[in-house]
């Protein structure tokens, strides 16, 4: 831009911006009014940081969303008895009453690459009680280890510790320790139906306490040792409900389910791989709604933008009336004339860019890696049975900035579309004259 | 006991299926409102009392087992049942009192009270609730009653008794229809729908007995229509009316001691 080739025809046509005499006159136009061309420019960049940072911010709900829902306590994946949806039955173990090979089919599932982490889980409801307080809860048996390696809700906890297995201890949710004012080692009863029939009962040992801010699952939620659960509930070790199974992305948990599914219903049991997009189809649907709303907000931002741009070329080109009336008596064809002032919106459209790219990055990285804790003003907010924390933390979408980009420059050019067409047909001998 | 799967269910007692039993008592014949059939079902039990021996069979898809109970009533207020056998779960005893039910665990040496949202979960593994345990209200209080069938039927001549309930009762069913054979006025089953009308579970009474006096249908046999092969059959093989028992029997210390 620096140096322009030299002028050749006002008829030439030359897009090259390097080259471009167009752009070097646009450029050079703009320094004509430098506040109105500072003030537009502030508009168009305030506009890109408008869409940029509100997107950014959405899409950090989203992924937040995604994330706790499937990493604090579910997994991406959940790998069940085919019959066990939705009633999820006691009885309906994987491998049905025979059980399955736990460890080979643990085995099996970390072998896919795309597995970051599988966890075995039984589950049983019933009642805990303190003595004097007794709640209707679900018990949820583990693998302390590998539980760690997949859900967030067990680490870390609010007080206390792990459970050990083999010593009938547990943990328990905030909000259920609060209605049973359970301490730290107090003894609970734990009473449920066997899978004989029989009512299970045993003592447990509160150790520890976690919160998930869920309040259904901090209210109800008992959290022990596999083994422990399943000698309580006389289920012999084989049986379990549900491996739960995390990948290394939310967005591909489906290709992972599918993968898995080859390999696993080889065997004769009848199992059901389910990918989180399937357990929870509404997220799914609010995050493609998210992102259908994304352009609906770029339309909206720079269609408000295109009037101030559009207001500004009017201006400017009505005060060059006698310039282009020169260039037009000179020989220039309408044309060109037009092409000045298209690339004069062009060349603003960079000033824009750049002072909206020296505006949005920098709080961008900051809201992304530091993110404002809100805390202060708002509580936990619950979203689909997701929990989101109140931060502001903003997600990075480089072709969405592209996109937004690209907005931006089509708003310049359509906003001087006008100004461009009237310039291009100011009658020279009248203007000259002064009318 | 406690199997939050299983929907909540009923109101009318296990033990009420035993008050109804009662309903045999010294019948008036050519009695034939049916409002009073009912009426005095409940006016016996007030104030009646009870000590049966019986034995529980719950048959479910995934296992069987037989339990032997011993149960002390007063009135339809006080309930307590303790388990004799099986061995494992000797011991275990269950007191109501008024609307309330408690647990007593010998394995752990503890009494836990049921809370109010557990109330329709399964008793003892059973398939009646622990709401079935707990009666509060007059059935003639609660429910309209209505004659839907007087004539032979089989041979017998019964009643087929529509109990609707009325608009501000707080019960669960439907309407329950009953079957009472005139002569003397024992019920042979009892039928629960739910609120669309749909047969939720069959009681059925037999092998009428008399016991303390009384012909009392020994055999009651619940059967859940949702699971065909499921029941639970409760069989008195002791039963004995009007004995020496007063409200303070029925508390937490009883429940505990285990006798």
């Amino acid at each position: 831009m620096r140096s322009p080739a030299p002028v050749r025809t006002f008829g030439g046509l030359k897009l090259s911006f390097a080259e471009s005499p167009w752009l070097h006159i646009g450029w050079r136009n703009l320094g004509r009014n430098r506040k109105r061309t500072v003030l537009t420019a502030l508009g168009l960049a305030v506009g890109f940081f408008a869409v940029v940072f509100i997107v950014g911010w959405s899409q950090g709900i989203m992924v937040e969303m995604v994330e706790n829902a499937t990493s604090l306590v579910n997994g991406q994946i959940e790998i069940h008895a085919a019959d066990y949806r939705p009633e999820r039955s006691l009885y309906d173990t994987i491998g049905g009453r025979a059980g399955t090979d736990v460890d080979a089919l643990l085995r099996t599932i970390d072998a896919d690459p795309s597995v970051v982490a599988a966890a075995p889980r039984v589950y049983a409801g019933g009642l805990i009680s303190t003595g004097q307080a007794t709640l209707a809860g679900m018990f949820m048996g583990i693998d302390p280890e590998r539980e760690l390696t997949l859900s967030r809700f067990l680490d870390p906890l609010v007080e206390g510790r792990m459970p050990e297995p083999g010593r009938n201890e547990l943990l328990i949710g905030e909000e259920m320790a609060r209605q049973l004012s359970a301490r730290l080692d107090d003894e609970l009863v734990v009473v449920a139906s066997g899978a004989d029939g029989s009512m299970a009962n045993d003592l447990f040992t509160l150790v520890g306490v976690f919160r998930t801010g869920l309040a259904e699952l901090d209210g109800s939620f008992a959290v022990m040792p596999l083994g422990d659960l399943q000698t309580l509930l006389v289920l012999a070790p084989s049986r379990i409900h549900e491996i739960a199974v995390a990948t290394t992305d939310p967005w591909i948990a489906e290709t992972t389910a599918a993968g898995l599914d080859d390999v696993l219903s080889s065997s004769d049991r009848a199992i059901e791989i389910v990918p989180w997009t399937t357990l929870n189809p509404a997220m799914v649907d609010y995050v493609a709604l998210g992102e259908a709303m994304y352009f609906l907000i770029i339309i909206v931002v720079f269609s408000i933008a295109i009037f101030g741009v559009a207001n500004t070329m009017v201006m400017a080109t009505y005060e060059r009336r006698r310039e282009f009336a020169v260039m037009l008596a000179l020989g220039a064809t309408p044309r060109a004339v037009g092409t000045v002032v298209l690339h004069e919106a062009v060349a603003l459209g960079v000033v824009s860019l750049v002072l909206g790219a020296v505006m949005t990055f920098p709080l961008m990285v900051w809201f992304h890696t530091a993110p404002p804790d809100m805390s202060w003003a708002i509580g936990d907010v619950t979203i689909m049975g997701a929990l989101l924390s109140p931060s502001l933390r903003v997600e990075y979408d480089v072709p969405f900035w592209i996109v937004s980009a690209m907005a931006l420059f089509v708003t310049t050019i359509l906003a001087s579309l006008l100004p461009a067409w009237r310039a291009a047909r100011v009658p020279p001998a009248d203007t000259l004259s002064g009318l | 006991m406690s199997d939050p799967q299983r929907p909540g269910l009923l109101r009318p007692t296990v033990f009420v299926a035993a008050l109804v039993l009662f309903a045999s008592v010294s019948p008036a014949r050519g009695q034939t409102d049916p409002r009073d059939i009912i009426e005095r079902i409940d006016r016996l039990l007030r104030g009646d009392s009870s000590r049966a021996l019986a034995t529980m069979e719950v048959v479910t898809e995934h296992w069987e087992r037989q339990m032997t109970m011993e149960i002390w009533s007063l009135g339809t207020d006080y309930t307590l049942v303790r388990l004799r056998a099986p061995a494992k779960e000797a011991g275990t005893a269950t007191l109501m009192a008024k609307d309330n039910i408690w647990n007593y665990l010998p394995k752990v040496d503890r009494t836990i009270k049921i809370p109010s949202s557990m109330m329709g979960g399964a008793w003892m593994g059973s398939h009646f609730t622990n709401d079935d345990l707990v009666q509060e209200s007059q059935m003639i209080d609660v429910y309209d009653v209505a004659v839907a069938f007087d004539g032979e039927r089989d041979g017998v001549m019964v009643w087929e008794l529509r109990l609707t309930p009325k608009p501000e009762a707080a019960v669960v069913w439907g309407h329950l229809e009953f079957l009472v054979r005139q002569d003397d006025h024992v019920p042979l089953w009892a039928k629960y729908y739910d609120e669309d009308g749909e047969l939720a579970r069959t009681m059925e009474y037999s092998e009428f007995r008399e016991f303390g006096g009384r012909l009392v249908p020994a055999v009651m046999n619940m059967q859940p229509a949702d699971k065909p092969g499921e029941r639970t059959t409760i069989r008195y093989e002791e039963l004995e009316f009007d004995i020496d028992v007063d409200p303070s029997f029925f508390s937490l210390r009883t429940l505990q001691r285990g006798r």
